[in-house]
C-alpha cells in the first residue's frame, strides 16, 4: 500500500508539471503576440481613416532632421491606432518632401489641402518653408503644427517686437521661439561662458537671420561687443574668406544663425584659420551631423535647443524606448519628441471633435479640428503640451549643449515662465 | 414509417468502454512498457526535475508590482513665477529693488532650493527666506528677492530676458537651473537699475 500511494503521488506530480509547463508556454505565446504588433492598420481604431500629413525635408542636407520628424509622427499614429485612442478612427501618415525649399513646401500644402482625408499636418522644419505654407492651410482651415519652426513672426506677426498679432489661426507649434532662444543663448555666452566680443554670421534665411538678430540684440544689451557680422551663401561650403575675417576681428566667440550643413564646415574652417574660439548656434545646428562635419576641432562648440534634456523627462525616455523598438533606421534627432507631440496634438483634437459629434467626424471636420487645437492639453513627450493665444507652445524650456568627446552634452537648462 | 424523433443510439461494434479491474492501476502498455518498468525511478526523477524547472519559471515570471516611479528631476518639479515689485527690507540703501517670486511645486514631493543667484554683473542678490528652504507640498510659496546695484558701470541697463539661477535638490538629483522670468521682470529690473544709477547711490 505505501508503494502504491507513492506512485499515485508521483503521477500527480508529473501531471501538475505538465500542466504548469503548458501554462508557461501559453503565457510565453501571449507575450510573443504582443511583441509583434506594428503596422499602421494593426489594432486599428475602425472605419474612418484620418490622414496626418508630414511636410519636412526628407532628402538633401537637412534630411536627418526631416526623417526624424517623419518617423516620430509615424510612431504617434501607430500608437494611437494600437491603443484605439479615437474610437472608430484609424490614423494614417502621408509624408511629402519639401527639400527645405519654400516653393516645394507650398506645393505640398496644396496637395494636402486637396486630400479630404487630411485633417492635420505636422511640419515643416524650416521657418522659411512655413511662411510659404501658412496661407494655403489657413484658407482651407487645415491645422498645421510645426515641431521645429522658431521664428517669432510665424505666430506673432512681423512686428512682434512692438505689437504681437497672430497672422493665422490654423498655425501652431510645439517648439519655443527665437524670441527666447536668441536671448537665452546671449545670456549664457555673456554671463556663463564669459565671452564679451562676438562675430555674428547668418545664412540670410528666415530662421538663421532671425535667430542671429535676437541673439545680437540681447548680447549688446548685456554689454557685449560685436566684433563683426557676415552672411554666408548656404549653397557653398567654402567659408575660408569669412574664417580669416573672424580670425582678424579679435572675437572671442562666433554666433552662427543657420543650420548644421553649413555650420559644421564653418566651425572647422574658422579653427583652421587660427581662431581657436567656440562657434555657438541654435537648434538648427544641434545635430550629430554637425559634430561629424566640424571634426575634432569642434570640441567646445555650443548649441541651444528647444526643450529639456531627454534624460530629465520620463515621458521622453519612454518615447526613446518605443522609437528604438519600432526599428526606424534614422535617429529621431532634435525634433523627434516635438514631432510626436505635434502629431499627438492633432490626434487629441480629432478625438475631441469626434466625441462632440456622437462618435463621427462632422462634415466641417477641418475647421472643428483647428478650433479644438486651441484647447488641446496633454502630458506629452516634451512635457505639458498646450498652446497660448498665438498658437505658441506654453512649455518653453531650452538647453545649452556643448560638444564634448564627440557628442552633445547638456550644460545648462532654463525655463521661461514669463 | 414516419420518423418521429431521435431514438436511442446503439453502440457500434468495438465502441464499448472496457472497465479497468478494481483497485489496480493500469500498467503502461505497448513497446515502452518494459522500458518504463526498467527505468521507472529515472522517469520519476526527470518528472520531478521538470516540475522544479516549471515552478521556477513561473516564479521568475510571476507578475510583480511596478516599483514606485522615482520623483521627477527637480527642475521639472517646480516653477518660479514673477509676482512683481515688493517693498525692500528696511536698512538697505536707496535703489534696492525687491520683487516676489512664487515657487510652485508642479509634480512630486517638495524640492529644496539650495541657492538663488542672478548672473548679471554689478548686481548683488539676497532673498527672504534665505536658502536652503523647501518648496511647498502644494500651492505656492512666496520668496522675496532683493537686488542691489553694486557697480553702475557694469550692470546692464536693459537686459531683455534676465535669468534667475537656482540650485534645486530632491531625492532624484541636485541640479542647477535657470528661470527666465519674462518681460515684466526685465522691465521692472531695468527701471530699478535706472533709478539706482541715476541717483548715484551705487559706485
Amino acid at each position: 500500500m505505501p508503494r502504491k500511494g507513492l506512485i499515485v503521488r508521483q503521477r500527480s506530480l508529473i501531471a501538475i508539471t505538465a500542466a504548469l509547463a503548458a501554462g508557461a508556454l501559453t503565457l510565453t505565446a501571449c507575450g510573443s503576440r504582443d511583441d509583434s504588433a506594428g503596422s499602421d492598420s494593426e489594432g486599428s481604431g475602425g472605419g474612418t481613416t484620418v490622414v496626418i500629413g508630414v511636410d519636412a525635408p526628407l532628402t538633401g542636407d537637412l534630411s536627418a532632421l526631416g526623417l526624424g520628424i517623419k518617423n516620430s509622427v509615424d510612431l504617434a499614429a501607430k500608437t494611437a491606432n494600437k491603443e484605439k485612442t479615437v474610437d472608430g478612427v484609424t490614423f494614417k501618415v502621408e509624408a511629402l518632401d519639401d527639400q527645405a525649399q519654400p516653393s516645394s513646401g507650398q506645393q505640398n500644402a496644396t496637395k494636402f489641402v486637396a486630400n479630404k482625408d487630411v485633417l492635420g499636418v505636422v511640419g515643416p522644419l524650416n521657418s522659411s518653408v512655413a511662411e510659404s505654407m501658412q496661407k494655403v492651410f489657413d484658407d482651407a482651415k487645415l491645422v498645421e503644427v510645426s515641431p521645429a519652426n522658431t521664428n517669432p513672426a510665424l505666430t506673432q506677426g512681423t512686428d512682434w517686437q512692438k505689437t504681437k498679432t497672430r497672422p493665422y489661426k490654423s498655425y501652431f507649434r510645439t517648439a519655443t521661439t527665437d524670441a527666447i532662444q536668441g536671448p537665452f543663448a546671449a545670456q549664457y555666452v555673456f554671463n556663463d561662458a564669459k565671452k564679451k566680443k562676438v562675430f555674428v554670421i547668418d545664412d540670410k534665411k528666415t530662421y538663421g537671420a532671425g535667430l542671429a538678430a535676437t541673439f545680437t540684440e540681447e548680447f549688446k544689451k548685456l554689454g557685449g561687443k560685436i566684433a563683426g557680422t557676415e552672411h554666408i551663401n548656404p549653397d557653398t561650403k567654402d567659408f575660408s574668406a569669412i574664417a580669416t575675417k573672424v580670425k582678424n576681428s579679435g572675437a572671442d566667440v562666433v554666433y552662427y544663425g543657420g543650420e548644421y550643413p553649413q555650420a559644421g564646415p564653418l566651425s572647422k574652417q574658422i579653427k583652421a584659420a587660427g581662431a581657436k574660439i567656440p562657434v555657438v548656434g541654435g537648434d538648427g545646428i544641434y545635430s550629430a551631423d554637425f559634430i561629424k562635419l566640424a571634426g575634432a576641432s569642434g570640441t567646445g562648440d555650443l548649441a541651444t535647443s528647444v526643450g529639456a534634456p531627454v534624460e530629465e523627462l520620463p515621458s521622453a525616455k519612454e518615447f526613446v524606448a518605443n522609437y528604438k523598438a519600432a526599428g526606424y533606421k534614422e535617429a529621431f534627432e532634435a525634433y523627434g519628441g516635438y514631432s510626436y507631440d505635434s502629431a499627438w496634438a492633432i490626434i487629441e483634437a480629432v478625438k475631441k471633435v469626434v466625441e462632440d459629434n456622437d462618435g463621427k467626424l462632422p462634415s466641417d471636420a477641418r475647421a472643428k479640428v483647428t478650433a479644438a487645437m486651441q484647447n488641446v492639453s496633454f502630458d506629452g513627450v516634451t512635457g505639458k503640451v498646450s498652446f497660448d493665444e498665438y498658437g505658441d507652445a506654453t512649455n518653453k524650456q531650452l538647453t545649452v549643449y556643448a560638444v564634448e568627446n564627440g557628442a552633445w552634452k547638456a550644460v545648462k537648462s532654463g525655463t521661461y515662465t514669463g | 414509417m414516419e420518423l418521429s424523433g431521435i431514438g436511442p443510439v446503439e453502440p457500434g461494434e468495438g465502441t464499448h468502454v472496457e472497465d479497468a479491474p478494481d483497485g489496480h492501476a493500469t500498467p503502461p502498455r505497448g513497446r515502452l512498457a518494459p522500458l518504463y518498468a526498467r527505468h521507472r525511478r529515472a522517469a520519476l526523477a526527470a518528472g520531478a526535475v521538470a516540475l522544479v524547472l516549471a515552478g521556477g519559471l513561473l516564479y521568475a515570471t510571476r507578475p510583480r508590482p511596478e516599483p514606485p516611479a522615482p520623483p521627477p528631476y527637480p527642475s521639472q518639479a517646480v516653477e518660479f513665477t514673477y509676482l512683481g515689485p515688493r517693498t525692500p527690507p528696511a536698512g538697505l540703501p536707496a535703489g534696492a529693488f525687491s520683487f516676489g517670486i512664487a515657487v510652485t511645486t508642479r509634480d512630486g514631493p517638495p524640492v529644496t532650493v539650495t541657492r538663488i543667484a542672478q548672473p548679471l554683473p554689478g548686481l548683488a542678490l539676497s532673498s527672504r527666506p534665505r536658502p536652503p528652504f523647501r518648496g511647498p507640498a502644494d500651492g505656492a510659496r512666496t520668496v522675496v528677492i532683493t537686488l542691489r546695484v553694486t557697480d553702475c558701470g557694469r550692470v546692464p541697463k536693459n537686459a531683455g530676458l534676465p535669468f534667475l539661477d537656482v540650485t534645486l535638490r530632491n531625492k532624484r538629483a541636485m541640479e542647477d537651473h535657470s528661470f527666465i522670468l519674462g518681460g515684466g521682470y526685465a522691465h521692472d529690473l531695468s527701471e530699478a537699475v535706472e533709478v539706482a544709477c541715476s541717483n548715484d547711490t551705487a559706485s
